[in-house]
C-alpha cells in the first residue's frame, strides 16, 4: 500500500504528520512525505527556480525543505524512523527529478520505506499528478482552515481515498466511526477500518442511516454482516441504525475523538461536482478527522 | 429534469470508462475555466455591433486585449499558447494581415526582453553575490541598520542597470544569509527578517525605474514613444527623468520599513556572516573580474551607442560574450531563460502597435476625454492621476511590461506631444509594492515562505501611494524644470 501524506506549514502540520503516520504503520504503507511550495506566477518561474539554485549553492535551504526537515526529526523523534547519528538531515541531497518535483534522498535505508518529496504549483495539481505518477492509495491532508474547496477538489479528482485531518489530538482516545451502505466506497472504508483498528485496537462502531426508502432493508443486512465481519475478526464493534437526513445524522453522532470512515458517493461526477454529494458534505461538517475511501 | 439527473446519475455509477473520462473533462474543465469563460466572452462581443466611432479591426483589438488580460491574470493555460493565440486571432479577426503580425511581432524591445533575461542569467552564474557581500559590508557594516540601509541602496543602483531579476537573485542570498537562524516566533526576530528581506526587495523594486535597462517596460515605452510620436528619449534623458524619483524613493522606502518592521536588529548576524565570506577566495577568481568588465562595458555602451545600436542588441552582446569566453553555457542559459515570457512580451507588443494603428487607443482616449470635460477640476491632473494609478494598479495584478505593452499607446496617445504622461505610466507601472504577482523580485521574496501576500499588501499600499504622490510631485516641479 503506498500512502501520501500533504503537510503544510510547521505549525499546522503535526496532527497530520502524526495520524498519518498511525495509518502508514498500520499498514504497513510505503510513505511520501509530500510539501507543495506556493504556486510561482508563469511570469517569475525561471526566475524563483534561479534563486532557489543560488540558494543551494550558498547553503541556504529553498523554502520548503525546512519543512521537510522538521518532518524527518518529527519521525525521528516519534521513532518512525530509527535514530542513526551517520544519517542527519543535513546530508540530505536535493534530487530534481521532474519537472517541479524533487526528492530528498536520505542517505542509509530511510529513503526505502519513507520519501520526503518537495513540489511546487497548485496543491490539487501537484497531488493528483504525484497520485497519478506513484499509484498512492490513500492521501492525507490537514483539514484547518477554510479549505473546504480545496478538499471538495481532492476527493473529486483524486485517484486515491482522501482523509482530511481535522481537529486531531495525539493525546485524544479515538474510536472510529463507520457509515455503512450499499456503495463500492462503502466495501473499502470497512476494508480499511478493519486493518486500522485490528493495527491500534480501536473500537469500531458501526452506523448506518434509513432513509424510509426501498433500500433500508438491504442496509439492516449490510450493517448486520459487517457488524459480524468485525466481530469475527476479534475487533471490538457496536452497530446502531440511525434515521432521517444521512449528512445530519452522521455529523450529529460523531463527536471530537471519532475518526469516520465512509465511503465515496457513487453518484455520477457531474452532480458531485456542481451539488457536492454526502460524503463530502460530512467531511466538511466534521468537526474530527475523516477519511473517504475510494 | 429530475428523472434526467436520476438517469445520469444511474449511468454515471455504472459505467466505470464514462467515470473517467468525465472526470478528465472535470478536471480539465475546473482548471481551464477562465479560458472557457474568455473564449465565451469573446464571442459574445464579437456579436454585438461594432461601437460608433470604432473600426471593426480596432474592436476586434480590443476584445483580443480583453481576452489577453483575462488569460494572463489567471493563467489557465501556458503563456506561450497565450502568445500564439494572440497572433492568430489578429489575422482571423482581421485586425491585420499576416505580414504586418509578424513584423510587429519583433523589435528591439523584444529583443531587450530576450538579451536581458540572457544576460541576468550569465551574470547570476558567476556567484558575484559573495564579492557584493564584502564590498557592502566594508563600507556599510560599521553598524546594522548602515549595513541595511547599504543592502537597499546597492541594490537599487545595480538593479537599475541591469534589472529587477538579475539583481534580487544576487542579493537575496545575502539578505538570507545574515538572517539565517533567527526565530521568527518572535515579533523582534519576524521584524528583523521582513526588515532584512523588504529592504532588498524595495531596493530592486524602486531601482528598476531609473534607467531604461532596469526594466522591459521602460525599452517598450521608449520605442513606442519613438514609433507613434516621434519622440527620442535616450539612456540619459531617461536617468534625467528617473533617478531623482528612484532616490527619493529610496529614502521614503527606509522609514516606511523601520516603521512597518520596528526592531532592535540585536539578531541578525553580520559579524559571523563576515567571518564566513572572508574564508572564501574571491581575490584570485577572474571570473568576477572578466564578470565585472564586461558588465561595465554594457552599461557604459547602453549610455553611448543606445541611439545607434539599440538597447535590445547591447543586451544580446552581453550574453553573447559570457558564452564566447566560455563563463556560461548555452545548456544554463537554455535551461534558466523563460522563453514562454519573451513569446508572450512579443505578442503582446505586436497587439499593442495594432490597437495603436487601428485607432482603437484613440478611441478610447476619445470616449475618456468626453468624460473628462464634464469634470470641473484641471483635465491634466485628472487624467494624469487616472492614467498613472490605472497603470500603477494593473501592472500590480498584471505584471508592469504586460501591462505598458498593452496601455501605453493609450498612455501616449492621452498627450502625444507631453512626454511626462508616457514616462509617468512607465514609472507607475514599475511600483510594484502591493501583489505577489506583480514582480519576480515580489515573486521570489514571497516564494521564500518569509512573507505573506496579507504584509506584502499592508506595507505595499504605504508605498504605493507614497510613490504616486513622489511621481506626481516630480513631474508637475521638477521635470518641468528639465
Amino acid at each position: 500500500m503506498n500512502i501520501l501524506i500533504a503537510i503544510g506549514g510547521k505549525e499546522y502540520s503535526k496532527p497530520t504528520l502524526d495520524l498519518g503516520m498511525k495509518i502508514a504503520n498500520a499498514f504497513e504503507a510505503t510513505t511520501t512525505i509530500a510539501y507543495v511550495g506556493k504556486k510561482i506566477s508563469q511570469f517569475s518561474e525561471k526566475d524563483v527556480s534561479v534563486v532557489h539554485q543560488n540558494l543551494d549553492n550558498r547553503e541556504l535551504y529553498r523554502p520548503g525543505v525546512r519543512t521537510l526537515e522538521w518532518a524527518y526529526d518529527f519521525l525521528e523523534s516519534k521513532k518512525y524512523i530509527k535514530k542513526d547519528n551517520s544519517i542527519a538531515f543535513n546530508d540530505h541531497l536535493l534530487i530534481d527529478e521532474e519537472n517541479s518535483r524533487m526528492r530528498v534522498l536520505l542517505k542509509g535505508s530511510h529513503s526505502n520505506k519513507i520519501d520526503l518529496i518537495l513540489r511546487t504549483g497548485e496543491i490539487i495539481d501537484q497531488l493528483r499528478s504525484e497520485v497519478e505518477t506513484s499509484n498512492h492509495d490513500i492521501t492525507i491532508i490537514g483539514g484547518g482552515g477554510g479549505n473546504k474547496g480545496m478538499h471538495h477538489k481532492l476527493v473529486q479528482f483524486i485517484d486515491s481515498s482522501v482523509m482530511v485531518v481535522k481537529n486531531y489530538s495525539v493525546n485524544k482516545k479515538y474510536r472510529i466511526v463507520l457509515p455503512v451502505n450499499n456503495s463500492m466506497g462503502s466495501n473499502k472504508a470497512i476494508e480499511i477500518a478493519e486493518k486500522f483498528a485490528k493495527s491500534k485496537k480501536l473500537p469500531i462502531e458501526i452506523i448506518t442511516v434509513l432513509e424510509n426508502k426501498s433500500s433500508d432493508e438491504k442496509l439492516r443486512t449490510i450493517l448486520r454482516k459487517t457488524e459480524q465481519k468485525f466481530t469475527n475478526a476479534g475487533i471490538k464493534n457496536t452497530a446502531t441504525i440511525l434515521e432521517g437526513d444521512p449528512v445530519q445524522a452522521v455529523v450529529k453522532y460523531a463527536k471530537d475523538d471519532s475518526l469516520v470512515m465512509l465511503g465515496v458517493s457513487p453518484k455520477n461526477l457531474f452532480l458531485k461536482y456542481f451539488f457536492g454529494s454526502k460524503p463530502i458534505s460530512i467531511a466538511q461538517q466534521c468537526n474530527c478527522p475523516v477519511l473517504i475511501a475510494k | 429534469m429530475l428523472s434526467f439527473l436520476n438517469l445520469l446519475n444511474k449511468f454515471g455509477a455504472m459505467n466505470e470508462s464514462y467515470k473517467i473520462i468525465s472526470s478528465s473533462i472535470l478536471y480539465w474543465f475546473s482548471q481551464k475555466k477562465w479560458f472557457v469563460f474568455s473564449v465565451i466572452l469573446a464571442i459574445f462581443l464579437l456579436n454585438l455591433s461594432t461601437p460608433i466611432g470604432l473600426t471593426v479591426a480596432g474592436y476586434h483589438s480590443l476584445i483580443i486585449l480583453l481576452m489577453v488580460f483575462t488569460l494572463v491574470t489567471f493563467e489557465p493555460i501556458p503563456f506561450p499558447a497565450i502568445a500564439l493565440l494572440t497572433l492568430v486571432l489578429q489575422v482571423l479577426l482581421g485586425v491585420a494581415p499576416p505580414d504586418v503580425v509578424a513584423e510587429s511581432f519583433m523589435n528591439d524591445a523584444v529583443l531587450f526582453v530576450m538579451g536581458s533575461l540572457m544576460f541576468a542569467i550569465a551574470i547570476v552564474h558567476q556567484g558575484l553575490d559573495i564579492r557584493l557581500a564584502k564590498i557592502i559590508i566594508g563600507i556599510f557594516g560599521r553598524s546594522k541598520r548602515l549595513f541595511l540601509g547599504g543592502l537597499m541602496t546597492i541594490s537599487a543602483i545595480l538593479s537599475s542597470f541591469l534589472g529587477e531579476h538579475t539583481i534580487i537573485a544576487i542579493m537575496l542570498p545575502i539578505g538570507l544569509s545574515v538572517i539565517k537562524n533567527i526565530d521568527t516566533k518572535q515579533t523582534d526576530g519576524r521584524n528583523a527578517v521582513l526588515l532584512t528581506l523588504f529592504s532588498v526587495a524595495y531596493g530592486t523594486i524602486i531601482g528598476s525605474i531609473g534607467t531604461p535597462s532596469g526594466g522591459a517596460r521602460n525599452v517598450i515605452m521608449i520605442n513606442y514613444l519613438q514609433e507613434f510620436s516621434s519622440i527620442n528619449i535616450d539612456y540619459w534623458e531617461w536617468m534625467k527623468h528617473a533617478y531623482p524619483i528612484l532616490i527619493v524613493q529610496l529614502v521614503v522606502a527606509y522609514f516606511v520599513l523601520q516603521f512597518a518592521f520596528p526592531t532592535t536588529l540585536k539578531n541578525i548576524q553580520i559579524k559571523g556572516y563576515k567571518k564566513k565570506i572572508a574564508k572564501s577566495n574571491t581575490r584570485d577568481n577572474i571570473n568576477h573580474l572578466f564578470s565585472s568588465i564586461i558588465i561595465l562595458l554594457i552599461v557604459i555602451s547602453w549610455f553611448l551607442f543606445n541611439e545607434e545600436l539599440g538597447l535590445g542588441i547591447i543586451a544580446l552582446c552581453g550574453a553573447l560574450i559570457f558564452m564566447i569566453c566560455g563563463m556560461v553555457s548555452w545548456e544554463v542559459i537554455n535551461k534558466n531563460t523563460n522563453w514562454g515570457v519573451i513569446l508572450l512580451f512579443a505578442a503582446t507588443i505586436s497587439l499593442g502597435f495594432q490597437i495603436n494603428e487601428t485607432g482603437a487607443s484613440s478611441w478610447l482616449v476619445t470616449k475618456f476625454n468626453v468624460l473628462l470635460a464634464l469634470m470641473p477640476e484641471s483635465s491634466f491632473d485628472i487624467s494624469w492621476s487616472f492614467m498613472a494609478i490605472l497603470t500603477g494598479l494593473t501592472a500590480n495584478f498584471f505584471t508592469s511590461s504586460a501591462t505598458i505593452s498593452l496601455l501605453g499607446p493609450m498612455a501616449i496617445e492621452l498627450q502625444p506631444s507631453d512626454v511626462s504622461f508616457a514616462l509617468s505610466a512607465a514609472i507607475a507601472s514599475g511600483f510594484s509594492f502591493l501583489t505577489v504577482i506583480s514582480s519576480p523580485t515580489a515573486m521570489i521574496l514571497y516564494s521564500t515562505g518569509l512573507v505573506s501576500t496579507k504584509t506584502f499588501f499592508k506595507v505595499g499600499l504605504l508605498m504605493f501611494t507614497s510613490s504616486i504622490a513622489i511621481l506626481y510631485l516630480m513631474s508637475k516641479f521638477y521635470w518641468v524644470t528639465l
